[in-house]
């Protein structure tokens, strides 16, 4: 109580303890004037009587000190007393404070980043869904390790199987389209069970959600739950949208409702934009048999445990259910069993992969900051040994070991504090422009990163933990300062440290390798851009459809094909149009299929494998590649001609050693066909690729519900023809949108833009990596070289000319420095090497690299060296 | 040296209580004063220390203290006695005189009074 009292007392007096001082001062006055006066009256003088006065109080500082320790909380009044020096220090060596400021930064910024990303993707993984990680997916398994998904009635059957889970929810996406005849946009949206919205405890904006009975028997209710997003562009975000209608896949539904707003679905990171009921599926998908056929596995599913159930329990009662279903149904389920997993490590989204290569990445990122921390310390040491006289003089004037250490790590923290704040900074912004993802091919993703509180607590953690690690040489080199030495001199010869060195040297050898992978990477893709693609781009659009809505048959699929091309080849400005599965140069590549041909025995086991795209007659006048032997496919409509198959250059001397190949058999795992022709090498797909064997298959035999439109325009502007190709689909099918549409140049760019972000984070990494690498040297050359005034002095009071100091220490660092870059230097030659450079080892860039390496660890010598050299030497000698 | 302040601020803040309680309100002088005449030379020196005791004291809740003007006509402060600091004082003159007592007892003891 008494203690509690004073604190609070304490408190008040440490707010006010100006005022309290001013009190003391007065009344300490107070105090000798009475003893002066009592004094003068015993008879003393006047100068005597306060002087004996003064002597009676006793020391006044020592007193004030007492009082104040009294008074106050010293801790508190000593921090911000040593806050306050701090800031002093650090406003005098501003450029040192701001390397070490910004260096902090860059690797803070980068690891709150990548720790926002992972964070996002292990503990956020549905966007405006709290607790989402807690949510396990529940995947058909098949023996061959795949994940199929699962049927609609196989869930029905799962929901009551599987009680471990509670709400087992189903999901499918599905491309609609969406908006009147003649004006149609191609959407993604999800068809979802009944109890989506609630198992996912959301809260519409808006509305209401769909409910279970509006997902319980086909056919139900025509509703639709729109996101936020489409709401605020489609809508303008009017608040009577509810009810309002939207045509999707030609039919109407009622809007009920819109979700929260970041919630972009269940699939992240792509982002959707429509849900409705999955019993909608046989009306909206042309009469799909989704919901009856158990062969269909179209739907992924996800559950919460039961409060007390565990994973093995669920993944036991799954493992039981799915042997009942497929000793019940085993035309569908046979051999499927079922896997528990947790939400990261879906089959389904790219998130499995991003967390391995961001862990990866964000290991080498803590690297980098150990080695910016390495750095600080060698700055701060180099600083420190010139402060070690004024350090010496506050121990000596009575400053414990605990006030030294509490000045320098309040400096130190300080830096730390700025540079976490300027990394949070960085931080908002690099995962702000996360967000904006380019769409890959048609497919829209948002990574919803964000700073939040708990990336904020990451940043502001590795703030302290660096400014403690690179406190920590200073303050023990300092708290062991003995003042009497400290003051007579300052050049206690220092152990000449062999980590500092080794980490110089290491840091250069990862800017090496860093560097010489950046060049060899961004002139690869230079001269790759420049090589030629053996077919021509120019002057070709590009035009997706998708017939999948309709759920056609191969036959629907052909007529569909063969007429749209005949209405595009007969506009004006159309030279010729072809229908391909593929385009080349795309950023998912195109698959490849196994086969065998007539004529040709493996030697070794394995399969023969050749890049294969699906394309119409044609198609190699559209593009651009001549056909070497042999002739066109057939006609579409033409019902006689065998399956028929083209293949490419490198196909025949590969597989069939040069031999003549038409009329040869091929076999794929389907079917055979007859090779009817030779097609030149091109590109499939990257710039520089060594040519790859490549088969081409007609359209007419291979149907395909979607289909890219390739057009080559008469002269003129290739762009000009998207709205009479438009036109023309609007004519032929009222409700079918014209999605993706690009020029060549156009697909090539965006495809580019995505291969470049590799070579884009080396080209930002190398020059960081290289200012690092600079920094460290500097630092270690100039703490070196402050250690060794005394010595330099000598030398050259003896005679010494200071160019000779400057080489010699130069010479001396040298040393170190070349051994981390030999190393670095053959690390990324062997990298090279075993990275197959076709092209040889390019020479250019392992001169090149080295070159500016060595120059700026010269450069970053001889800075320090110099001003070290210009010292007057008796200055040198007397100062020390 | 820091145990040596502890067992002389006690006793100083019991001296600096039981002053006020006898004379009344009194300035820091006047209670240096009233202690130099009555301890003799425990305040001879360092009168200076008083002023943290009488800060302990107050932020303690013992004394009170409000400007008033001193003998000369000067601004001073004025410390007094609150309710608290009198039953302080109570309690702390008799812990005070049983610790003496005690001690007292200890010192007359010799060593054949045990045996």
């Amino acid at each position: 109580m008494k203690s509690m009292r004073r604190f609070l007392s304490r408190l008040v007096s440490f707010a006010t303890r100006r005022q309290a001082d001013q009190r003391l001062k007065e009344e300490i006055e107070e105090h000798i004037a009475l003893q002066t006066a009592e004094n003068l009256r015993a008879g003393l003088s006047p100068v005597e009587a306060r002087r004996q006065a003064m002597l009676k109080f006793g020391g006044v500082e020592a007193m004030k000190q007492d009082y104040r320790a009294e008074r106050g909380l010293v801790l508190i009044e000593n921090l911000l007393g040593d806050l306050r020096t701090a800031l002093r220090t650090i406003g005098r060596m501003p450029g040192l404070a701001a390397v070490i400021t910004l260096s902090l930064a860059i690797g803070i910024g980068v690891n709150t980043t990548i720790f926002s990303w992972i964070q996002l993707i292990l503990f956020e993984p549905i966007p405006a869904v709290s607790g989402a990680a807690r949510f396990l997916l529940v995947e058909p398994l098949t023996e061959t390790g795949g994940y199929p998904g699962a049927s609609w009635l196989e869930y029905r059957d799962l929901q009551t199987r599987v009680p471990a889970l509670r709400d087992i929810v189903a999901s499918q996406m599905m491309p609609f389209n969406v908006g009147e005849p003649g004006q149609t946009e191609r959407i993604f949206g999800q068809l979802v069970s009944g109890n989506y919205f609630s198992a996912l405890a959301l809260k519409p904006a808006t509305g209401r959600f769909i409910r279970p009975e509006e997902a319980e028997r086909p056919g139900t209710e025509p509703v639709l739950v729109i996101s936020y997003d489409y709401w605020q562009t489609r809508f303008r975000g009017a608040p009577g949208v509810v009810g309002q209608r939207l045509r999707v896949n030609g039919r109407e539904l009622a809007i009920i409702g819109v979700a929260p707003r970041d919630f972009q679905g269940t699939l992240p990171p792509l982002k959707f934009e429509l849900w409705a009921p999955a019993t909608l599926a046989p009306a909206l998908l042309g009469g799909t048999r989704d919901l009856e056929d158990r062969g269909i596995r179209a739907f992924s599913l996800l559950g919460m445990l039961k409060p007390g159930a565990t994973r093995e329990e669920a993944q036991a009662e799954l493992s039981t259910a799915m042997l009942q279903l497929a000793r019940d149904y085993p035309e569908a389920s046979a051999g499927v069993g079922g896997e528990i997993l947790p939400f990261w490590s879906s089959p389904r989204g790219p998130q499995r992969l991003l967390i391995s290569g961001l862990a990866i990445l964000q290991g080498v990122m803590l690297l980098l900051l150990l080695a910016v921390c390495g750095n600080t310390a060698n700055l701060m040491l180099a600083r420190g040994s010139t402060r070690q006289r004024e350090m010496a003089v506050r121990v000596a004037l009575g400053a414990g070991r605990w006030r030294i250490v509490s000045l320098v790590l309040s400096e130190n923290m300080l830096l730390a504090f700025f540079g976490a704040s300027l990394g949070a900074v960085l931080a908002v912004w690099g995962t702000t422009a996360l967000r904006v993802a380019p769409m890959i091919g048609a497919f829209p993703i948002l990574f919803q990163t964000g700073v939040d509180a708990v990336s904020l607590a990451f940043t502001m953690s590795l703030g302290v933990a660096c400014g403690l690690i690179f406190s920590a040489a200073p303050v023990v080199h300092l708290a062991r300062l003995d003042p009497q030495e400290g003051l007579r001199s300052s050049s206690n010869t220092a152990p000449r440290s062999r980590a500092r060195k080794i980490l110089m040297g290491l840091e250069v050898g990862v800017a090496m390798v860093v560097l010489i992978a950046a060049a060899i990477f961004l002139q690869s893709f230079r001269s790759a851009r420049q090589t030629d693609p053996r077919f021509r781009p120019e002057g070709v659009l590009l035009a997706a459809y998708d017939l999948s809505g309709r759920n056609p048959d191969a036959a629907s699929e052909r007529e569909f094909a063969a007429r749209l091309l005949e209405r595009l080849r007969s506009l004006p400005d159309v030279e010729a149009a072809a229908i391909a599965t593929n385009v080349p140069l795309d950023l998912h590549g195109i698959p490849a299929r196994p086969f065998t041909v007539q004529g040709r025995v493996r030697s070794e086991a394995g399969q023969d494998r050749a890049i294969s795209n699906t394309v119409t007659p044609g198609y190699f006048k559209v593009i651009g590649i001549p056909l070497l032997k042999g002739t066109d496919f057939a006609g579409m409509e033409d019902r006689n001609a065998p399956a028929q198959a083209i293949v490419n250059e490198e196909f025949v001397r590969r597989y069939l050693n040069g031999a003549d190949a038409i009329g040869r058999l091929m076999q794929t795992r389907a079917r055979s066909f007859v090779i009817i022709g030779v097609a030149r090498n091109s590109v499939y797909d990257a710039f520089g690729e060594s040519a790859q064997p490549a088969v081409y298959l007609s359209y007419r035999d291979l149907p395909a519900s979607q289909g890219e439109i390739h057009l080559r325009v008469r002269g003129g502007n290739e762009s000009a023809l998207a709205p009479e190709a438009r036109a023309v689909l609007r004519d032929l099918d009222p409700m079918l949108p014209l999605y993706d549409v690009r020029t060549f140049s156009q697909h090539i760019e965006r495809n580019l833009y995505l291969r470049r972000i590799p070579a884009r984070m080396f080209a930002v990494l190398g020059p960081l990596l290289l200012g690092l690498a600079a920094i460290g040297i500097y630092a270690v050359v100039s703490y070196a070289v402050s250690k060794r005034t005394k010595e330099i002095g000598l030398r050259l009071a003896f005679g010494a000319t200071s160019g000779g100091v400057v080489l010699q220490i130069i010479r001396e660092n040298l040393g170190v420095i070349s051994a981390g870059a030999a190393i670095g230097w053959v690390v990324a030659l062997a990298i090279s090497v075993r990275a197959g450079a076709k092209s040889g080892v390019n020479l250019p860039v392992f001169i090149a690299v080295p070159a500016l390496l060595l120059g700026l660890a010269t450069l970053a010598c001889w800075i320090p060296a110099r001003r070290a050299s210009r010292i007057d030497p008796m200055a040198a000698l007397r100062h020390e | 040296m820091k145990q040596k302040t502890d067992v002389l601020q006690g006793t100083l803040a019991l001296m600096v209580l039981k002053t006020l309680d006898v004379l009344g309100p009194l300035h820091g002088y006047g209670i240096a004063r009233r202690i130099e005449q009555i301890s003799g030379d425990l305040l001879a020196v360092n009168q200076g220390t008083l002023y943290p005791v009488l800060l302990k004291l107050e932020q303690e809740g013992a004394i009170a203290s409000e400007w008033g003007a001193s003998e000369n006509n000067r601004r001073a402060r004025f410390y007094r006695l609150t309710k608290e600091g009198r039953k302080q004082l109570q309690v702390e003159a008799q812990d005070w005189q049983q610790t003496t007592a005690i001690i007292g007892r200890f010192f007359e003891v010799k060593a054949e009074d045990l045996s």
